[in-house]
C-alpha cells in the first residue's frame, strides 16, 4: 500500500501542492485587500457558481419552461401557454379509462411507476430486512457475505441491464435451465407481465445490498445487553424481534423506506436498458416518458416534459420533506438518550 | 519589546456584555496570570489580545503601537492552546516549522531554531513523531516549543496545564516558570486554578464577570485582598467570612460571638464582613470562637476542621498536626487580631 | 477440510438445528448464486464465439471448434466427429448444403464424403475468443469511448473534490451573513434528482455551447450538494483551535485550507472520491442526452447504442460490458471497507 501512496503522491499531490503554493501569494494579497469575507467568497465561488448555473437555475426556469410550448430550446423564444401543458397532461374524458386521456402515455407511465413503486419497494424492504437480520447473526466472514450482497450496487445500470438482458434472453441461460427441468421456455422480456416483473427483480438485485447495509448498521447499533436482558427474562425469539429489534431498527427502517421510495419513483436506467420500456408500454416509467417527450421522440415537446418533471418533482419533494422530518425526529430522540 | 497595554476593552455578544471595560498594562518580561471563575471573560480577553477575536470597543497596544485592527498573524504573538491544537497530520518537527515557513524563513534558520527549542524542552527524540503518538505532557512541551521557535513578542497561554494530571501539572508549572526566567519574555497565562496563579505569576489579574477585581502580586493578593470576591477566591481552603456589626473595635456576629479587630484600624460602626484565613486560627482555651466539629479532614501534617458556630455560620480551620478531635466536640479558637480582614458593606476592604 | 465443515455447520449456538439456521443457509447459499452468478455468466459468455452464443442450450464454458489445415483447401476446415453406419471417425467439413455436408478425411483429402448433419458433432476444446475483446478496440470506437469515460471520471472527480471541499470549508469554518441560507439551500437540493431538471438543464448546457462536449457532461455533476454536505459534516468535527493556532502561526486562510483542513479531511475526501469515481463512471441518462455524436460517447452510452442496434452483436457487447465493469469491480475489491463504512455512516450512494 505504501507504493500506491507514493505513486499517488508523486502523480497527483505533488503538482497540486506546487499549484497551491503558487496560489498562496496572490491569495494572501486578496486576503489583505478583501479581508476574511473576501476569502469566504473565494472559497464559495467555484462551487456556488456551478451549483447556481447547473442546479438552481434549471430548477427555477423549469417552472417557466412548463408554461411554454414549441420546439425552440431557449426560454425567450418559446410561446407562453399558461397551464396548458399541465392540462394536456392531466386531462382525460373518462378517468376510469386511461386510453381516453389526451396524454395517455403519461398516464400509462404514471400507472406503471405507481405499481412499480409499491411492488418493488415492498419486496426490496422485506428482502433487505431479512438479509440484514441474517448478516447480523454474528456470522463468520461477515465482510465476505456483505460483499456478496453489495457487489451489484456499484455496477453501472447499463451493465446491470445488459447482464440481465443476456440472462433473460429467449435463448438465454434461464430458459435453458427451465428447459433442462422439463418446463417450457418463457419470453421473459417480450411478455408484459414477465417484463414488468423482470424490471422489479433486476432493480431489487441491483439495490438490495445498499439498503441491507444501512439496515445492518442500524441492527449493529442496538446494544447487545438488551438482547441479553431479554434472554434473562426468557423472552421468545419472535417476541424479541417484534418488541426489541424492530422498534429499535425503526429509525433506520424509515430512512430506508423513504430512500427506496425516492429511488423507485425515478426508476429509469436499468429498466430502460433491460426492456426499453417495452413490450409496448408495459415498462414505460415516468423518467423515460420525460426523456422521450423531451429529447428522444420525433415530436419533441420540451414544455410538456418540463411539466411532467415538475409533477414528479412534487412527489419527490413530499418524500424528501418526509425524510427530513423523520431525520429530525430521530435526531431529537438521539439527543434525549 | 513586549509591553502590552489594554485601554477600556469591551466585548459584547448581542445584548450580553462579556467584558466591561478593561484597562491593563503588562510590562515587558512580566508573567501575568489572568485568573477568575469560569465565564469571567479571561479567555475572551486573551483571545482579543491574540487577535482571534475583535473587541467591541477599546484599544490594544503592543510596544506603543495600536494593533487593534491587525489580524492575529500580524501581531507577532504566539499562543499555547488549552487543547494544544497541534496539527495532527504533521510531525513534531513540521508542527514547529509550520509557522516559520509561513514567514518565508530560510530552512537553515528554521532547523537551528527547532534544534534549540527541542534541546531546551528535551523533546529531541520526539521530533519525527506525530502528536497522536505523544503523551499529554509531551504534547504540552511540543505546543510550548511551537511557540518558542517563533520568538514572539509575547507568549499567550490559555489554560495550558488544565489537561494534565495533577502530578504533571505541578512539574510543568515549575518548568514554565523556569522557562519564563530563561527566556525573559512577556507571558500572559490564563487559568482558573489559583494555585497555578499564585505559584507562577509576577502579577495576578483577578477577573469577575468581565471586570478586573484586583491586579497585584500573589502575596499582596493573599495578604491584602481588595474586596470580598478576591478574599474568597484566593487562598485554599477559602477564607472564613462572617457578617456582623462593628462596634467600638470589635465585631459582633449573628451568633453573639464578639471578635476583636486589629489594633489601630478605624472601623466605623455598622454592618461589616469579617474575614479570617483558616490557617490563622489556632486552638485557644476560652478563645472568642466556639464551634462544634462537623468534619475533620486529616491530611497528615495538618488537619482541616469543618465546624458550626451556630446561626448558620460555618467555620474552617487549618490546625497544625493531628489534633485529637471527635465529631461533635466543641473547640475553642483564637487568632492574632492583626491577621483579620475587614470589608465594608460595599464589599471593599477597610483599612 | 474439517474446518470447512465446521464453518458450514456452524449454528446459532446450543445444540440441534434451529429453523433459522436452515433459513440462513438457504438464503446465503442462493445469494451467492444469484448475486455472483449473473456477473460470472456474463464473463464466461463474453469469451464465446458468435456461433457458440447462439447455441441453445448454452454451454457453461467457452469452446472453440477445432480446425485443421487440409491439403488442397486454402482456409482451415472445422473438424467434426461423425458416427454413422461406417463407424465413428473424425472428418473436416468442406461445405454444407441443406442437411448434407461435404466432408473430407484430413488424412485422405481427395475423397469427399457426403454426411447427414444429424450424424455429426463438432470437435471442440475449451478456448477463449479474445477477438471479442480486441476487435471493438481495433475496429470500432470503443477505445475512444473508454478514453472519454476516463476523462469524464477523472476530471469530474478532481473538480468535485476541489470545489466541494472549498465550499464545505467556507460553510463550516467561517461565520458570515447568509451562511445558514446557503446550507439550507444545499440540503434542500440534496434530493433533487437530475430527471426533474432535465429539460431546462439541457437548454442551459446548450446555451453555453456544451452539447456534444465532455465538459457538458462534467460540469452539471460536479457541484454535488451531497459532496458539500458530507465534507461539511466532517469538517465541523475539526476543532477550531487548530485553525486559530495556524492563524497565530502566520498562515493565510488559503494555507489553512490547504495545509491544515484538507489533510485532516482526508477520510471524508477518500469516501467522496470513491463515490464520485463510481458515479461518474456509471452515469448514463445525462450523457445519453448531451452526447449524440459517436466520437464523444462515454462507455455507458456506447454500450447502450450497441445494445440498441437491430442486430445486436452480443459477442462484442458482452466483452465490452465486462470491460465497463472492471474499474468498478476493482474499486469494490480494494476499497470495500471505505465504501461500506461510508454508506453506513452517511447513507450516500
Amino acid at each position: 500500500m505504501t507504493g500506491v501512496k507514493e505513486v499517488l503522491g508523486a502523480v497527483v499531490a505533488a503538482p497540486l501542492g506546487w499549484l497551491a503554493r503558487l496560489l498562496d501569494t496572490p491569495l494572501r494579497l486578496w486576503q489583505r485587500l478583501a479581508g476574511q469575507n473576501g476569502m469566504v467568497a473565494f472559497f464559495l465561488l467555484p462551487n456556488m457558481a456551478i451549483f447556481t448555473v447547473f442546479v438552481l437555475l434549471p430548477l427555477v426556469i423549469n417552472i417557466a419552461y412548463s408554461m411554454t410550448t414549441g420546439a425552440a430550446l431557449f426560454l425567450p423564444e418559446r410561446t407562453y401557454v399558461g397551464a396548458a401543458q399541465f392540462e394536456r397532461l392531466l386531462r382525460c374524458t373518462d378517468y376510469t379509462d386511461l386510453m381516453t386521456c389526451q396524454e395517455d402515455q403519461f398516464w400509462i407511465a404514471l400507472r406503471n411507476t405507481g405499481t412499480f413503486v409499491v411492488l418493488q419497494v415492498t419486496l426490496l424492504i422485506v428482502a433487505a430486512t431479512i438479509t440484514a437480520l441474517i448478516l447480523n447473526r454474528a456470522l463468520r466472514a461477515l465482510s465476505f457475505w456483505r460483499a456478496v450482497f453489495f457487489f451489484p450496487v456499484l455496477l453501472s445500470p447499463v451493465v446491470v441491464g445488459l447482464i440481465w438482458r443476456w440472462i433473460l434472453d429467449r435463448n438465454g441461460v434461464l430458459n435453458a435451465a427451465l428447459v433442462g427441468m422439463g418446463m417450457d421456455p418463457v419470453n421473459w422480456l417480450l411478455e408484459r407481465n414477465y417484463a414488468f416483473s423482470a424490471a422489479i427483480g433486476v432493480t431489487i438485485w441491483a439495490h438490495l445490498g445498499f439498503f441491507a447495509l444501512i439496515l445492518l448498521a442500524g441492527l449493529q447499533a442496538i446494544p447487545r445487553d438488551l438482547y441479553e436482558a431479554a434472554e434473562m427474562d426468557g423472552t421468545k425469539p419472535a417476541r424479541v424481534f417484534w418488541r426489541i429489534t424492530l422498534p429499535l431498527l425503526m429509525p433506520n427502517m424509515l430512512v430506508v423506506i423513504v430512500l427506496a421510495l425516492i429511488r423507485a419513483v425515478q426508476v429509469f436506467d436499468e429498466a430502460y436498458v433491460l426492456t426499453g420500456g417495452g413490450p409496448g408500454t408495459a415498462t414505460l416509467f415516468l423518467t423515460q416518458y420525460i426523456y422521450e417527450v423531451g429529447f428522444a421522440s420525433l415530436l419533441k415537446n420540451p414544455g410538456l416534459a418540463a411539466a411532467a418533471s415538475i409533477l414528479m418533482g412534487g412527489v419527490l419533494i413530499v418524500l424528501t420533506l418526509l425524510q427530513l422530518a423523520l431525520g429530525r425526529k430521530n435526531e431529537r430522540k438521539g439527543k434525549l438518550k | 519589546m513586549g509591553r502590552i497595554q489594554l485601554h477600556d476593552i469591551r466585548k459584547s455578544f448581542g445584548a450580553v456584555d462579556v467584558l466591561k471595560g478593561i484597562d491593563l498594562t503588562v510590562d515587558e518580561g512580566e508573567l501575568v496570570v489572568f485568573v477568575g471563575p469560569s465565564g469571567c471573560g479571561k479567555s475572551t480577553l486573551l483571545r482579543m489580545i491574540a487577535g482571534l477575536d475583535q473587541p467591541t470597543a477599546g484599544r490594544i497596544e503592543i510596544d506603543g503601537t495600536d494593533v487593534t485592527p491587525r489580524s492575529a498573524a500580524d501581531r507577532g504573538l504566539a499562543m499555547v492552546f488549552q487543547s494544544y491544537a497541534l496539527y495532527p497530520h504533521m510531525t513534531v518537527r513540521a508542527n514547529m516549522a509550520f509557522g516559520l515557513q509561513n514567514t518565508r524563513m530560510p530552512k537553515a534558520e528554521i532547523d537551528t531554531r527547532i534544534a534549540e527549542a527541542a534541546r531546551m524542552l528535551e523533546i529531541e527524540p520526539l521530533l519525527e513523531r506525530r502528536p497522536g503518538q505523544l503523551s499529554g505532557g509531551q504534547r504540552q512541551r511540543v505546543a510550548i516549543g511551537r511557540a518558542i521557535v517563533r520568538r514572539p513578542t509575547a507568549f499567550l497561554l490559555d489554560e495550558p496545564l488544565s489537561n494534565l494530571d495533577a502530578e504533571l501539572r505541578v512539574s510543568m508549572r515549575a518548568e514554565l516558570s523556569a522557562l519564563h526566567d530563561r527566556l525573559g519574555a512577556t507571558m500572559i497565562h490564563v487559568t482558573h486554578d489559583q494555585v497555578e496563579a499564585m505559584t507562577m505569576a509576577d502579577r495576578i489579574v483577578v477577573l469577575r464577570a468581565g471586570k478586573v477585581e484586583q491586579v497585584d502580586t500573589p502575596l499582596n493578593l493573599f495578604n491584602r485582598p481588595a474586596n470580598l470576591f478576591v478574599a474568597g477566591f484566593i487562598g485554599a481552603p477559602g477564607m472564613n467570612l462572617w457578617a456582623g456589626q462593628a462596634k467600638g473595635g470589635s465585631v459582633q456576629l449573628d451568633n453573639g460571638a464578639m471578635l476583636p479587630l486589629p489594633v489601630g484600624l478605624a472601623v466605623p460602626d455598622g454592618a461589616v464582613t469579617l474575614g479570617i484565613r483558616p490557617q490563622h486560627l489556632r486552638p485557644q482555651a476560652g478563645g472568642p470562637l466556639q464551634a462544634k466539629v462537623r468534619l475533620i479532614e486529616a491530611l497528615g501534617p495538618e488537619s482541616v476542621v469543618h465546624a458550626d458556630m451556630g446561626a448558620g455560620n460555618g467555620l474552617l480551620a487549618v490546625l497544625p498536626g493531628q489534633p485529637d478531635l471527635a465529631r461533635g466536640a466543641v473547640i475553642e479558637l483564637g487568632y492574632d487580631p492583626q491577621s483579620v480582614h475587614v470589608f465594608g458593606a460595599d464589599g471593599q476592604r477597610l483599612g | 477440510m474439517s474446518r470447512v465443515m465446521g464453518f458450514l455447520t456452524r449454528r446459532k449456538g446450543g445444540t440441534g438445528w434451529d429453523w433459522t439456521d436452515v433459513f440462513t443457509f438457504v438464503w446465503l447459499g442462493s445469494a451467492v448464486f444469484i448475486m455472483f452468478g449473473p456477473a460470472l455468466w456474463l464473463v464466461m459468455s463474453s469469451f464465446k464465439s458468435p456461433a457458440q452464443l447462439s447455441e441453445f442450450p448454452p454451454t457453461l464454458l467457452p469452446y472453440e471448434a477445432q480446425v485443421v489445415t487440409v491439403e488442397g483447401y486454402d482456409r482451415p476446415l472445422p473438424l467434426f466427429s461423425v458416427t454413422d453406419e461406417a463407424g465413428t471417425r473424425t472428418l473436416a467439413e468442406v461445405r454444407r448444403v441443406g442437411t448434407v455436408a461435404q466432408m473430407v478425411d484430413p488424412e485422405n483429402p481427395t475423397e469427399v464424403q457426403r454426411i447427414n448433419i444429424a450424424n455429426r458433432t463438432p470437435v471442440r476444446e475449451v478456448g477463449f475468443s479474445w477477438g471479442n475483446y480486441l476487435d471493438p478496440f481495433l475496429r470500432f470506437d470503443f477505445l475512444t469511448y473508454t478514453k472519454n469515460s476516463i476523462f469524464v471520471t477523472g476530471v469530474a472527480t478532481l473538480i468535485t473534490l476541489l470545489t466541494n471541499s472549498m465550499a464545505a470549508f467556507a460553510l463550516s469554518k467561517y461565520e458570515f451573513r447568509g451562511r445558514g441560507f446557503v446550507v439550507v439551500l444545499i440540503i434542500a437540493t440534496l434530493m433533487i434528482p437530475l430527471s426533474v431538471i432535465l429539460v431546462p438543464l439541457y437548454s442551459i448546457v446548450s446555451g453555453v455551447g456544451l452539447i456534444n462536449s465532455l465538459w457538458g457532461v462534467i460540469l452539471p455533476t460536479v457541484a454535488t450538494p451531497t459532496g458539500v454536505f458530507l465534507l461539511r459534516q466532517y469538517m465541523l468535527t475539526i476543532p477550531d483551535e487548530l485553525l486559530e493556532a495556524a492563524r497565530m502561526d502566520h498562515a493565510s486562510e488559503w494555507q489553512i485550507y490547504w495545509r491544515i483542513v484538507l489533510p485532516l479531511t482526508a477520510p471524508a475526501l477518500a469516501v467522496l472520491a470513491i463515490f464520485s469515481v463510481v458515479w461518474r463512471w456509471n452515469d448514463f441518462l445525462w450523457p445519453l442526452i448531451v452526447l449524440s455524436r459517436q466520437e464523444v460517447y462515454t462507455l455507458q452510452v456506447g454500450l447502450n447504442a450497441y445494445a440498441g442496434e437491430l442486430n445486436v452483436q452480443w459477442h462484442y457487447l458482452l466483452a465490452m460490458t465486462v470491460i465497463t465493469m472492471i474499474p468498478v469491480v476493482l474499486v469494490f475489491i480494494f476499497l470495500q471497507r471505505f465504501i461500506t463504512a461510508g454508506i453506513a455512516g452517511t447513507g450516500l450512494k
